[in-house]
């Protein structure tokens, strides 16, 4: 009983205006992202970060309008799935399946109030799930030592490709290739200069913020740009809400459904918001069977991966709070916030910051709230913006992320590397070398080397300190198998998961 | 099918990753001796798996990636310029002056009519600048149109 006394905290600190204020605008600003393709999650996080940052927000004020820009994303993905049949970020891949065909049968509204329920009750389900696992997981997490953090940084490395990744060698590539980058400047344990070139600018390191934009917006500008992609949209109209309560109530099982198992991928490492929705949703259809119409506009079509993928993105939290270890690409870059906030993540969060993990998982339930009640009337006013062509778009949010990073430090110095970073982006999305990677080596490259020499500083300078516990060495099983499982689940799954998708009637 | 992107990626990576940890090896012993963990240890471990990686990359590519060719290349090489343009700009000419020119010539040369895309340029640079001056208090430059 413990939590609810700590929840009620968290309540007390989301609950003022100031914050309040700030969870509204970032539900509404997520939406946004969201349902903009070309705008995911986590490059609409990445953006906000040197915002939240020189408006000198107070840490949990700029992490509730984080978190409720990540939630609210995820709901904004489904509204240009059901309305274009183009997902706006991939979680929201699955709705497309059933959105569509209603929005063809003219029940576009009825779909998106139906997936904005559902959204709500994943999300709802995904953050009770966080509550009452994240505490004991913190608990757990106190009796590890610094190998068995090592072990655990490795594994969160391995499986983060997820078993549905297609080349688990290029996501250690590209994890080496972050944590390099983290090594340059000052070596913090005793003051060597590394790879600094004895330039200024390098000795406190390369500023994780600017690589992660560079990375992700200029690289997502310079697609659009390969792509010409810049064209506006037809205009789509939404259509008269015909929805029932019946029809709603009529759903419900399937909300809890999905939601659970939801938030169970989003737990595990290396599944994900992704295949949290295809499962959400292939179980249904397996539970429902003939009597559904799946593929041809069913409601529990639409419900089902929503309620999942909102599941997921909570339960996604999880390993990010209490073990300090993200298994996303937006829970990676939460992560960054919190680092450059001076937290230092992990379980002991849960005793020196509760305010801030307490306020942020009652913001997460305010900001669902909100998001419900945002998106049930104003979805016509999200509908119109998705046909602002990109090519006004992405220009104008380029320049977003210009001031941004440049009012962090007022350098011109620190944009050229921005913009570097970006063309390195955009090579290393050609050569399909993941950038989620190498943001995660970025953040926890200091914190894995530190846990190393830790660890043989205890054992003095022994290497076989690294496994020599039991949790250790099932860390390292895992992270073994994370690396093995895509070569011999990964083609079955990716299979099943395009044959799901060509299954729509997309074609005619 | 080829594979030259992999292979010539790997190939790269390989030199970084020899260049990296013969670097790391340079460094001086640090003061008070050397102990279990010196600061070239974690560079060494990762240029080694580099190396690893990149030989992996170099025998079993990937099939090639359609690589943009003639104008989108072009193009993508002018979006770019402009970028490190603006950031050089940025100082001299002021924010909003040079704002509008960069997000005016990225939305023209992403398919905007030229007069559209420069006064969408204006208007986002005037309202960025309005709202970070005087709403945030956070000062961008204004260069050119400094009132002296």
């Amino acid at each position: 009983m413990e939590t609810l006394g700590f929840l009620m905290d968290g309540f007390a600190v989301a609950f003022t205006p100031y914050n309040l204020m700030f969870a509204l605008f970032g539900a509404f600003v997520g939406t946004l992202i969201g349902c903009l393709p070309g705008l995911g999650p986590a490059n609409g996080v990445a953006i906000l970060i040197p915002l939240a940052f020189t408006l000198g927000l107070p840490p949990e004020t700029a992490m509730i309008l984080l978190t409720a820009v990540y939630a609210g994303a995820m709901y904004g993905g489904r509204i240009s799935s059901i309305l274009l049949n183009i997902p706006g970020d991939e979680p929201a891949m699955m709705t497309c399946l059933d959105g569509y065909p209603m929005a063809r049968n003219g029940r576009a509204a009825d779909a998106l109030a139906a997936s904005a329920i559902a959204s709500f009750a994943g999300s709802l389900i995904g953050t009770i799930g966080l509550i009452m696992l994240a505490p004991i997981l913190a608990k757990f997490a106190l009796t590890f030592g610094p190998a068995e953090y090592f072990a655990l940084f490795l594994l969160a490395f391995a499986t983060l490709g997820g078993i549905t990744g297609k080349n688990p060698m290029k996501t250690v590539i590209a994890a080496t290739l972050g944590i390099m980058i983290s090594t340059v400047g000052i070596d913090i344990s005793t003051g060597t200069q590394r790879y600094t070139f004895g330039v200024l600018e390098l000795y406190e390191g390369i500023d994780f913020i600017l690589a992660i934009v560079g990375l992700f917006a200029i690289s997502e500008l310079l697609f659009f740009v390969e792509h010409r992609m810049g064209g506006g949209r037809d205009k789509m109209t939404v259509g008269k809400l015909t929805l029932t309560a019946k029809e709603v109530i009529s759903t419900l099982p399937t909300q809890v459904r999905g939601g659970v198992l939801g938030f169970i991928a989003g737990v595990l490492p290396g599944a994900g918001a992704s295949l949290g929705s295809f499962i959400s949703y292939t179980l249904e259809k397996q539970v429902i069977g003939k009597k559904g119409k799946f593929g041809e506009g069913d409601i529990r079509g639409v419900a089902a991966p929503e309620a999942g993928n909102n599941g997921a993105s909570s339960g996604a939290l999880v390993p990010m709070l209490t073990l300090g270890v993200p298994g996303s690409g937006t829970t990676a870059v939460l992560l960054a916030m919190l680092i450059s906030l001076n937290i230092t993540p992990g379980p002991l969060m849960f005793t020196q910051n509760a305010d801030i993990v307490w306020g942020v998982i009652a913001a997460l339930l305010i900001g669902n709230v909100l998001l419900l009640v945002l998106n049930i009337p104003l979805v016509g006013f999200f509908v119109k913006l998705l046909s602002v062509p990109p090519m006004f778009l992405l220009p104008i949010v380029t320049m977003v992320a210009f001031v941004g990073i440049y009012s962090i430090s007022h350098s011109t110095f620190d944009l050229y590397f921005m913009v570097a970073f970006g063309v390195a982006g955009y090579f290393l999305r050609k050569l399909e070398i993941p950038l989620v990677p190498i943001i995660l080596g970025l953040l926890l490259g200091p914190e894995m080397e530190k846990n190393l020499g830790h660890a043989l500083v205890l054992s003095d300078g022994d290497w076989s300190i690294l496994w020599s516990s039991s949790l250790s060495i099932g860390l390292w099983v895992v992270a073994g198998l994370g690396l093995l499982l895509p070569y011999i689940v990964g083609p079955i799954l990716r299979r099943r998961m395009h044959a799901a998708m060509k299954e729509t009637p997309v074609s005619d | 099918m080829t594979s030259l992107g992999d292979r010539t990626l790997g190939l790269g990576l390989l030199v970084l990753a020899v260049a990296y940890g013969w670097a790391a090896q340079q460094w001086p012993e640090p003061f008070g001796g050397a102990e279990g963990v010196g600061p070239e240890t974690f560079p060494t471990i990762l240029s080694v798996v580099l190396v690893a990686g990149s030989l992996y990359l170099m025998i079993k590519p990937d099939p090639d990636a359609q690589w943009p060719m003639g104008k989108s290349a072009l193009e993508l090489l002018i979006s770019v310029v402009v970028l490190v343009v603006y950031a050089f700009l940025l100082e001299p000419l002021g924010f909003i002056v040079s704002t509008t020119l960069a997000v005016g010539v990225l939305s023209w040369r992403m398919g905007a009519a030229p007069k559209r895309a420069f006064i969408t340029g204006l208007v986002s640079a005037v309202v960025v600048f309005v709202l970070f001056n005087y709403g945030l208090s956070l000062s961008l430059p204004a260069g050119l149109l400094e009132v002296h």
